[in-house]
């Protein structure tokens, strides 16, 4: 399974104040915590860690059709940083997600799967028929009818549309 | 404060984080933060937070997770204040 979840950063700096009282304290763990206030750029690993939360509460959402408000109990590791590229995982219960994360200089972008060797095989795809169904969880479509999952993430000036191939 | 009050009150503070606004005109108790305010959902915690400071409460995570539409945040709030 896919999600993804992209974040403008000029978008996030006019619609977020991260450093208000409480902020970090409701969305993130202790130790994701401490690892945003030892970073050089914390901001940016504030919203590293949130596309993460994101992109996998998406697969969690499509495996149990449950809407949450739950990044507390989506818990982030880091697994290693290459340059602007960031490898880890995601767990909320029993489930674990893998995720990737790019980041640029106006975006940060995360892709997460279930199934670990499907990390390499997710691509971006251009904007095409979408197949919503009563939870509101996205397919590609053909005439109609769901063919294959995708996962759809829009924030200001970015959107991507990315499925397994 | 009655319920009318409390969703005057409400409606004041997700303004600023509402992007449909024909969805914010007809608010309803059905209403969804999500689905139809389009609220970004790195915002519903500053709905949380405002909610705490305005109305002097504490949301714990268990009441922060359900809290996705009108109806629930009104409920909670009301339990809140009930506690007082």
């Amino acid at each position: 399974m896919i999600g993804n979840d992209v974040i403008d950063i000029q978008q996030s700096r006019q619609e977020s104040n991260w450093q208000r009282k409480g902020f970090l304290e409701k969305l993130f763990t202790a130790e994701e915590q401490f690892f945003i206030q030892q970073d050089p750029n914390p901001e940016i690993m504030v919203w590293v860690f949130w596309s993460m939360k994101e992109a996998a509460y998406k697969i969690y959402n499509r495996e149990t059709k449950r809407r949450e408000y739950i990044p507390k109990k989506l818990i982030c590791k880091i697994a290693f940083i290459d340059n602007n590229c960031i490898r880890g995982q995601v767990s909320c219960g029993e489930n674990n997600y893998h995720t990737k994360t790019a980041i640029s200089d106006d975006s940060i972008h995360t892709i997460a799967v279930s199934c670990f060797s499907n990390l390499n095989n997710v691509f971006e795809i251009d904007k095409t028929e979408i197949f919503k169904d009563q939870y509101g969880i996205p397919y590609l479509s053909n005439g109609g009818k769901p063919t294959k999952d995708v996962s759809v993430s829009n924030h200001g000036r970015f959107e991507k549309i990315v499925t397994i191939i | 404060m009655n319920k009318e009050e409390l969703i005057a009150k409400l409606k004041v503070i997700i303004r600023p984080y509402t992007a449909n606004n024909e969805a914010y005109d007809n608010l309803t108790e059905n209403t969804d933060f999500i689905k139809d305010l389009e609220i970004n959902s790195a915002n519903l915690v500053d709905i949380v937070l405002d909610i705490e400071e305005n109305f002097d409460v504490v949301i714990d995570n268990t009441d922060m997770e359900r809290m996705l539409d009108v109806k629930t945040a009104i409920e909670i709030i009301e339990t809140k204040l009930a506690a007082k």
